[in-house]
């Protein structure tokens, strides 16, 4: 490994720069949106955001220089290894909010599904680069999928239904642009139609509810259809500019349920109101945007494929997060892409922006 | 610049394109979504947000006191400490009724039941109790963090001195209820306001009330109280001073222990109330905290109808004291004069029909005075009839019988003087002369009110006034300025001649001096009454207990100028000298004692009774 002078010249400091913000802002609000809050664990969170920005400002640098051909070359070791770590938390993780999603490292509790998703990327990536003479072909789809529905199943039962169905469309999105049809897709959808009863039954109690409860929220207004109504309104009630850092009493005082981690956009909306979120999803729409970009620029299809991973990662979760928060879709716990409260979350995102920048870099680097 | 490098596949550079407009136009569908929430629906949704932080919450403003007559207390405030839950703020119904009723001691079935009664106004407080002590309170501050929703106020709760002073006049309050809150008269009202429910607090009400203030909070989703943003203090209501006497009310009321009943005493020369004892009474404070349903139920069915307003709305026939109307009728009409004789062998024959004396033997040769002295009814029968069923008619209703008084509150008994055309028009049937014999001692078809007596009583001592009664003095600010004062009312003055009414009161006069009423005398002051003994027709049908006569007792003292009439009905107590008498005594007695030096009563001879 040597160090051109192409690197550092062609390091995408739009991209860094974007990411830096987005954590900034990430960090303002969450410091911001607990004032209001007694509890000084909450008070707190902030705190833990910027060690957790700084680890994932770290991360992205070196994801962005460590040659990312390495990560081509150990893709199915770091796949069968997230496996692993999934399995551990299958018997040992630790349990919070009655799910089993941690586990320990040292005095960190990271949360392997979180780095699944990286891990499963570059796992197609690698997977299909081997097969780039094939690219396009119907039968080269069965395989990874069948790979891919494994951590959906470990991550279902964990359970994180966000997770889990993050992780599927990731799969969904990275099998269409190496050539899934529409057909393909149809029969997958039919197959899932098919397959949704078990499906259902093995969503836990509340989980179904959320789903009714998005369906139809105001069967029980202060039930599950609660979390729904409130978001609504503090999105809302930013209106055009927004009340400002402190005035947001919608979710200082609590009525907003996890207002630091899958709801932060709601704290951001009313605070900022439209203004605020038009410059938010500017600034994530450049960054997929410049991310796709280098995709199509990659100099070689590991590259491409694994920088449209991501890309399709950020933005499957930013759409998932925001839609939730918008109530235009069920409550699924995905965090939204850097803003969210959570190390693992905010450190995969990072690394995955490195990624990205890495190939950027690389594509003149023979 | 020229393309230096070899593009992966350009199937990858087309699909990426995609993915582009594809990513484009998810985001220009959030941000109209964005735009509709928060441009198009800001206004409703920035509403909607600020009513779930801010609370308007109504601060009861306290009621004025009741005050009798020289500034004594009957009924006043006390601060409550209550407990109330929001239920909107309770996230699970079994587990909150479960810790809540833990420590308040209550079921937690009833505190499911209660708060499921709230579900219609989530964001309404619900009343779970009242009146807590110390300790339960410290235990709920404690504990707030594991009773979401729940909050601790403190509230005016009226407290009526005594167990109820005059319960019956001064009434009771409690929450408005369903089908006051569908009335034109109650639209200012809200579920949970509290209302004056009968007597004066009724009556007066809107006086009384006060206006209610208000404050505004900041709360949190537990529904916690987390600052008080802006609060507007409430108006008390005006204090009422009451023409009722503490000191002769609590004198009746002792004397009047045990016994059913009523005891009106009234100032002769105004109308003003100053006694109003009904038994059985009941405890106004049960009201002003929440009445359980099955409490209510067993005060509405007590067969002695503790509810009742006797003296206004118990009817009675009114015995002899009825003979005092005759008399001023037989007078009036110049059947007879004080000369007038009648031999008296202890019964009275009308046709073929006897009608008894109550004196076995009878009393012999009685004139007018002697008659009244001794309550004849042979004497009062055929004076009765020489005076005409008309004439008596014409005096009772002067004196005012028959129809309401006009006190202005609660539903007031017309009692009733039945005269041959109400008889034919009701009954269908002709007025007998025997109608007009038993008229003669009050008894038959006549019905009249503890407070219709005092009344004719009053008009007796005052030489022919009748005045409306009243209760209300005046109205007070708490600064002590008069919003609104009251004084006597004069009805009408009774169509006599002075000399008929003087001939009245000499005959009542002699009545506690040497006659049937003399178990009222006192020392020192000269009283004049009226015993009465009001048949209880049909006796097995009351049942057990029920077959006394009513024994009554009216009177006026002083007798050179009446300060107060009184009329005393002791249901099922027998004859009225005996049982009704001695009340009056009492509460002559009080009024009068500190007017003398010992005070000391005349102790009356063994109660002969009629």
């Amino acid at each position: 490994m040597y160090l051109d002078r192409r690197i550092l010249t062609n390091f995408d400091w739009r991209m860094a720069g974007i990411t830096l913000i987005l954590i900034a802002v990430g960090i303002l609000t969450i410091w911001s949106g607990n004032l209001g809050s007694s509890s000084s664990y909450r008070q707190a969170l902030y705190i833990r955001q910027i060690l957790w920005g700084a680890l994932g400002l770290c991360g992205l640098v070196a994801a962005a220089f460590v040659n990312y051909r390495l990560l081509a070359r150990f893709a199915y070791p770091i796949f069968g290894l997230l496996l692993g770590l999934l399995l551990v938390v299958e018997v040992t993780g630790a349990v919070g909010f009655g799910a089993q999603r941690w586990i320990r490292v040292g005095f960190l509790t990271v949360q392997p599904s979180e780095f699944m998703k990286l891990a499963l990327i570059i796992f197609l990536a690698r997977y299909f680069e081997d097969r780039k003479e094939h690219l396009g072909k119907p039968r080269l789809m069965a395989t990874p999928a069948m790979v891919a529905l494994v951590p959906i199943f470990f991550v279902l039962r964990q359970p994180d239904l966000g997770t889990a169905a993050l992780l599927g469309l990731l799969t969904l999105s990275m099998l269409f642009l190496v050539g899934l049809r529409l057909k393909h897709l149809l029969f997958l959808v039919f197959a899932g139609a098919a397959l949704t009863p078990l499906l259902w039954s093995m969503l836990k109690g509340y989980q179904q509810q959320r789903i009714w409860a998005f369906l139809f929220p105001s069967l029980d207004p202060l039930g599950a259809g609660y979390h729904v109504m409130q978001s609504k309104i503090a999105v809302g009630s930013g209106e055009l500019l927004g009340k400002g850092l402190k005035a947001a009493s919608q979710s200082q005082l609590n009525f907003l349920p996890a207002s630091h981690t899958d709801f932060i956009f709601a704290v951001l909306a009313e605070q900022w109101g439209f203004v605020g979120c038009l410059v938010i999803l500017l600034l994530c729409y450049f960054l997929i945007t410049r991310g796709l970009e280098i995709a199509s620029e990659a100099k070689d299809v590991f590259g491409a494929l694994m920088a449209f991973g991501i890309m399709a990662m950020v933005m499957l979760q930013l759409l998932v997060n925001a839609g939730m928060v918008l109530g235009i879709m069920p409550v699924v716990g995905v965090p939204f892409p850097l803003l969210s409260y959570g190390g693992s979350s905010l450190l995969v995102v990072c690394l995955g922006v490195g990624l990205v920048i890495n190939v950027r870099i690389r594509r003149f680097v023979y | 610049m020229s393309r230096p490098w070899q593009s992966p596949t350009p199937l990858i550079q087309q699909k990426i394109r995609w993915t582009v407009l594809l990513v484009t136009v998810v985001f220009a569908l959030l941000l109209l979504r964005l735009w509709y929430l928060q441009v198009l629906e800001g206004r409703y949704y920035a509403t909607l947000s600020a009513s779930n932080r801010l609370r308007i919450r109504s601060v009861e403003a306290p009621r004025g006191f009741i005050l009798d007559r020289s500034g004594e207390v009957i009924v006043e405030n006390r601060p409550s400490f209550d407990v109330y839950v929001i239920p909107a703020a309770v996230p699970d119904l079994d587990e909150a009724a479960h810790a809540i009723g833990t420590v308040l001691g209550q079921a937690p079935e009833e505190i499911v039941a209660k708060i499921r009664g709230g579900r219609a106004h989530p964001y309404r407080p619900v009343l779970l109790a009242q009146e807590l002590n110390e300790r339960t309170m410290v235990v709920i501050e404690e504990r707030k963090m594991d009773l979401p929703g729940v909050s601790l106020r403190v509230r005016p709760l009226r407290s009526y001195v005594d167990g109820g002073i005059a319960a019956h006049l001064v009434g009771y309050v409690s929450e408005v209820n369903q089908e006051q809150l569908h009335l034109e008269a109650y639209r200012d009202f809200r579920p949970g306001d509290t209302v004056g429910q009968a007597g004066v607090e009724r009556r007066l009400d809107s006086f009384v009330r006060g206006i209610d203030g208000w404050e505004e909070v900041e709360t949190d989703a537990q529904g916690r109280v987390v600052r008080l943003m802006d609060r507007l203090e409430p108006q008390s209501g005006f204090s009422l001073v009451l023409t009722l006497d503490k000191k002769l009310q609590m004198a009746a009321e002792k004397a009047f222990a045990g016994k059913r009943g009523s005891v009106v005493a009234l100032n002769p020369q105004t109308g003003e109330i100053l006694v109003w004892v009904s038994r059985p009474a009941y405890d106004p404070n049960r009201f002003a905290k929440q009445l359980s349903r099955e409490a209510w139920e067993e005060l509405v069915n007590d067969p002695t109808h503790p509810l009742q307003n006797r003296p206004m709305q118990a009817q009675y026939p009114p015995g002899s004291v009825f003979k005092l109307v005759v008399m001023a009728a037989a007078l009036e009409a110049g059947a007879v004069t004080p000369e007038t004789v009648f031999n008296c062998p202890g019964y009275f024959r009308l046709g073929r029909t006897t009608f008894d004396d109550w004196k076995e033997g009878g009393h012999g040769q009685q004139d007018l005075m002697q008659a009244i002295t001794n309550s004849c009814n042979v004497y009062f029968y055929q004076a009765a009839l020489k005076a005409g069923i008309d004439a008596i008619v014409l005096v009772a209703r002067e004196f005012g019988l028959g129809q309401k008084t006009g006190i202005g509150f609660g539903d007031e008994a017309k009692g009733l003087i039945p005269s041959p055309s109400w008889k034919q028009e009701v009954l269908g049937e002709r007025w007998y002369l025997g109608d007009t014999v038993i008229t003669g001692i009050g008894q038959g078809m006549i019905l009249v009110t503890p407070l219709q007596m005092v009344t004719l009583v009053a008009a007796i001592a005052n030489g022919g006034t009748v005045y409306r009664p009243w209760v209300v003095e005046r109205v007070e600010s708490w600064g002590g300025e008069v919003v609104a004062a009251y004084g006597p009312e004069p009805v009408r003055k009774v169509n006599l001649r002075p000399r008929v009414l003087e001939l009245v009161r000499q005959g009542m006069l002699r009545v506690v001096e040497e006659g049937t009423g003399r178990v009222a005398r006192i020392r020192g002051v000269r009283v004049a009454g009226k015993t009465g003994t009001a048949q209880v027709v049909k006796k097995e049908a009351h049942g057990p207990g029920k077959t006394e006569d009513h024994a009554w007792f009216v009177a006026f003292a002083p007798y050179e100028n009446p300060e107060i009439a009184i009329a005393v009905i002791a249901e099922n107590a027998g004859k009225g000298g005996s049982a009704a008498g001695p009340v009056a005594r009492a509460v002559l007695e009080a009024a009068f004692s500190p007017l003398l030096e010992k005070g000391t009563v005349a102790q009356g001879p063994s109660p002969e009774s009629q």
